[in-house]
């Protein structure tokens, strides 16, 4: 082990204000929902959002994002049948903005699960392991977070064509980094906790130390991460749609409506503004949510 | 020490201290009075959750915010209970100091020692760099620090567990303060430097006049360099003697329970330790009565319905207790 | 790995077994240190050339400051890492060339139980998960056989497997979290449990309670223990022999009783003098600093005798000649040119005490 000299145990007696939980610090005890607003609110919204995008087309009277008709262009929000009226292509901005609302979620979450399996297992392994597996793992990290992760992207879906598919993998390029050098930071600071110690002198194998003692807890931490990058991850394929390289036409995504949107900005502003509010009330929960939950959970 | 308020440096009368929690509100303290005059050592003994950190703390303001503080502190006869943040920032360090436990967390690591001792010098007397550093190499030097004109120039990380404590007892008497709170300043420490530390604070105590408040879970450190102890049990007070005379005569059955599970040198090797079962109670949900009666050789069915006055049985001798043991040494 | 029987007594405790259940030869444990400005490193011994024997049935107790390496001789015992030279054999098998299942195997009568009663579970399982685990690594029994020998083993220590099995860490209590960490040590039946500053943080009342549960289990099964802590008081209090460790030495080492009447190693008498004791007898301020100085720092030892710096008895030879560890009175070792005879004056055991 090329270690630091180890500080040797502190003789430290139980103070009051550590081991009660009875004295001084005030104790926040979640119970009663009232208490946990903060994670409420923003989670309510992203859920009625959530039953907006994936399960209101299918049960409610909402019409096709696609194959608009031209005579149809153009119509004012709040007519009959067009809550949001139609884009000058004769499509019905509404359910564009469901259907692509639903479009860069699942991509989103996607690429985050990619990242927090795929770089969450990386950094853990390097983490835990250190030696030659780490300093591999670390260089290449380096060099993947010292690119612009636009520019990747943006290289990837170029070469590779645009489609939903694609612009998945072009994003893991961003998470998968991300993800790996916060669960190897965790990791690290795990593995010289005393019940990891303690598990091996049971006679715990290190595959079974990584699953069942590390992973449960770096998890939250890796959670909350997600949460706060979904936001980022819903912008970017925002941006790659906006330079055409995301969603290809003419499926929605809400970077290509503010990209086509913005072309006529200043006759029909409400093209821009309005999956540019949905993106923002979006985006803004999941980081309250994932902030919030941040919150509570590094207190255990 | 009880009654006469004359010579009194500090005199706690009833401080309670209650938190308001999401749990609802908490009694950390409950009617703690003592008092200590100039060059005595009064010893506050006590367990996690006995409410000695949490009134020392009060005397400093150095309380969170959602704690409300009752009842009486007064120092050099002026009331502190209910002072502003300014105005209790003004006294502490010109009155009072503390010393905490880990010494590594009182210290700035990012800053060299000799420059945390100036900076403390200067936020209490109006010097310059040049006459600050003298002052700060003086301190270095009262509290023993080897080498001080070296030291000044080090971090706290290139120094040792004692050394960084004597580095902040220098912050704490860098104003010169009446009453110097050493809260559990040893605990961290090995055993020959606590008691290198204990004998630095007892002479620097005869030598500049300060009274001593240390706060300490150990009745042997009390044994050593008190005067006085107070020991306290769920935020109150439940004994409080002149040392000798406690130990000789211990009355309170937590107290004489605390002298026997101490570790002792003369005893036989598995040696079975008489034990006190359960643990120390929960603050927020208090028994009436007696908090130590669930636990208590002693007690009665009175113990768990009333709650026993702290009541000076002896002649400066005060205890809690309806059934106490009938004095003789553990 | 054969059927679970329930956890029996050993071996009788006489403490007199003479063959040594774990027996440890000039152990060294290094470790590389960064430098300053973290450019050029080098290497400290926290142990070197530690010697001790314990023997079924008995309490070792190992004591020592900040500095002295007892920690790290524990975990290099149990090869948590390995040593980087000596031998450690436990009832006979080497244990320092193993590795894999050969090491797992002869580690599984040796436990350890550490200073942090929290930090030594993990925080998201579950009371029964946790000593349950050593059964699951090793293989044994079934999944209720497991569960049994769970609550069995909650039950030797005090705690009742219908309240306890199924909280959290932070469900318990600093004494009662410990409670659980000697049950998970006692699951696989061991000969010996190192207790690493077990007790060191726990108030005092429920370290008294927790150290009648080491005796009790001691009583009950034949467990051999080897105690660490810096208190001598305590490690005196529970130990059959004591071993007393300075910077990475062992500088004396003898019968509990007689390491306390006879110090022979001055820095031994230091230690007892610097205890406190609530005795109402003794003069205040009578724990004093009979040393002066601070630990020196691993890094760089001092020549010779470790000691020499810190020592009033000590002359030219010290800082030449390493004094070796041998016996100066029968089962009583003392590594010192000038070991404290009781003619001397000892301030430690002199006077009213």
């Amino acid at each position: 082990m090329g270690a630091q000299l180890p500080e040797a145990e502190p003789h430290v007696a139980t103070s009051a204000l550590t081991l009660a939980p009875t004295a001084g610090e005030p104790i926040e005890r979640r119970r009663g929902w009232l208490r946990s607003l903060d994670v409420v609110i923003p989670g309510a919204i992203l859920a009625f959002l959530l039953f907006l995008f994936f399960v209101w087309p299918l049960i409610g009277p909402v019409g096709k994002p696609t194959g608009g008709n031209i005579l149809n262009s153009n119509i004012e929000p709040f007519s009959q049948g067009h809550l949001f009226g139609t884009d000058p292509v004769g499509n019905d901005i509404w359910s564009r903005i469901l259907y692509g609302g639903r479009s860069s979620i699942e991509i989103a979450l996607a690429v985050q699960l990619i990242g927090l399996v795929v770089g969450g297992s990386f950094g853990a392994f390097a983490g835990y392991w250190g030696g030659a597996l780490d300093l591999v793992l670390m260089r290449v990290l380096d060099v993947l977070i010292a690119f612009p992760a636009l520019v990747i992207a943006l290289a990837i879906a170029e070469s590779l064509g645009p489609s939903k598919f694609h612009t998945i993998l072009a994003l893991s390029f961003f998470s998968v980094p991300a993800f790996a050098r916060i669960s190897r930071a965790a990791t690290l600071r795990l593995r010289e906790r005393t019940f990891i110690l303690a598990a091996r002198l049971s006679g715990t194998a290190s595959p079974r130390i990584l699953l069942r003692h590390i992973a449960p807890n770096i998890v939250p931490q890796l959670v909350t991460f997600g949460l706060l990058g979904m936001g980022v991850i819903i912008i970017l394929e925002g941006a790659l749609s906006f330079f055409g390289l995301g969603i290809p036409p003419p499926n929605p995504s809400w970077g290509n409506m503010i990209f086509d949107g913005q072309q006529v900005l200043s006759a029909e502003p409400r093209l821009v503004l309005v999956p540019s509010l949905f993106l923002f009330v979006t985006v803004l929960c999941f980081n309250l949510l994932g902030d919030a939950l941040r919150a509570r959970w590094s207190a255990v | 020490m009880s009654g006469a308020a004359n010579g009194d440096l500090l005199q706690l009368g009833d401080l309670r201290v209650d938190f308001r929690t999401a749990g609802g509100p908490v009694r950390a303290v409950d009617r703690l009075s003592y008092s200590i005059s100039a060059g005595r050592t009064l010893a506050l003994i006590g367990e996690s959750g006995s409410g000695k950190t949490v009134s020392s703390r009060a005397v400093m303001g150095l309380l969170p915010p959602n704690a409300k503080v009752s009842g009486s502190i007064r120092f050099e006869g002026e009331e502190l209970v209910g002072l502003s943040d300014k105005q209790m920032r003004r006294l502490r360090g010109a009155g009072i100091a503390m010393v905490f436990q880990d010494p590594s967390r009182s210290l700035n690591p990012t800053m060299r020692v000799g420059a945390q001792v100036a900076e403390a010098v200067r936020s209490h007397a109006d010097l310059d760099r040049a006459a600050a550093r003298t002052r700060a190499v003086e301190l270095l030097k009262l509290v023993r620090l080897p080498l001080p004109e070296q030291r000044y120039h080090e971090y706290p990380h290139q120094l040792s567990g004692g050394m960084r404590q004597r580095v902040v007892i220098a912050i704490a008497l860098a104003s010169s303060p009446k009453l110097l709170i050493a809260d559990e300043a040893t605990t961290a420490l090995d055993v020959t430097t606590q008691a290198q530390i204990m004998e630095l604070l007892r002479d620097l105590q005869r030598q500049l006049g300060m009274a001593l408040i240390m706060i300490s879970h150990d009745l042997g450190l009390a044994a050593s360099f008190a005067d006085e102890v107070v020991v306290m049990y769920a935020g109150r007070a439940v004994e409080q003697a002149p040392t000798h005379e406690l130990f000789a005569r211990v009355r309170m059955p937590y107290t004489k329970a605390l002298l026997e599970a101490i570790p002792r040198l003369e005893r036989p090797p598995h040696a079975r330790l008489p034990v006190v079962p359960g643990r120390p109670p929960d603050l927020a949900a208090l028994p009436p009565g007696c908090p130590f009666e669930p636990r208590c050789p002693n007690r009665q069915d009175l113990c768990r319905e009333s709650d026993p006055p702290f009541a000076e049985g002896e002649p400066g001798h005060r205890w809690a207790c309806w059934f106490p043991c009938n004095g003789g040494g553990p | 790995m054969g059927v679970l029987v329930p956890v029996q007594r050993r071996r009788p405790v006489s403490g007199n077994g003479h063959e040594p259940l774990l027996q440890a030869r000039n152990v060294v444990q290094e470790f590389a240190v960064r430098g300053r400005g973290g450019v050029k490193g080098g290497v400290v011994q926290a142990v070197s050339g530690v010697s001790l024997d314990v023997r079924a049935g008995e309490t070792l107790g190992i004591v020592g400051e900040t500095g002295s390496g007892k920690s790290t001789l524990a975990r290099s015992l149990l090869q948590a890492p390995r040593p980087k030279s000596g031998s450690v054999t436990m009832r006979g098998t080497e244990l320092v060339g193993l590795r894999g299942k050969a090491l797992l195997e002869a580690r599984k009568s040796m436990q350890m139980v550490f200073q942090d009663p929290f930090g030594s579970l993990d925080p998201k399982w579950r009371v029964r998960d946790i000593v349950e685990e050593p059964l699951i690594a090793y293989g044994v029994g079934s999944r209720e056989e497991r569960r049994a020998r769970g609550r069995e083993v909650l039950d030797r220590v005090g705690l009742d497997a219908d309240v306890f099995a199924r909280r959290r860490p932070r469900q318990l209590s600093g004494g009662q979290a410990q409670r659980v960490a000697i049950a998970r040590a006692l699951t696989l039946d061991p000969a010996l449990i190192i207790c690493d500053e077990a007790v060191s943080s726990l108030d005092v009342l429920i370290q008294a309670q927790v150290l009648n549960l080491f005796e009790q289990l001691r009583d009950e099964l034949g467990l051999s223990y080897l105690f660490i802590a810096h208190d001598l008081a305590l490690v005196k209090q529970v130990s059959d022999r004591v071993a007393v460790m300075y910077l990475g030495k062992v500088v004396e080492l003898g019968p509990a009783e007689a390491l306390y009447r006879e110090p022979l190693h001055p820095y031994t008498v230091a230690l007892l003098a610097s205890i406190p004791s609530p005795d109402p007898t003794a003069p205040k301020g009578k724990a004093h600093a009979a040393i002066s100085g601070d630990p020196p720092s691993p890094i760089d030892p001092p020549s010779g005798c470790r000691f020499r710096t810190r020592c009033p008895r000590a002359q030219d030879i010290c800082a030449v000649q390493e004094p070796p560890l041998s016996d100066l009175r029968p089962e009583h070792a003392v590594a010192c040119h000038f070991p404290v005879r009781s003619s001397d004056e000892n301030p430690a055991t002199a006077g009213a005490r």
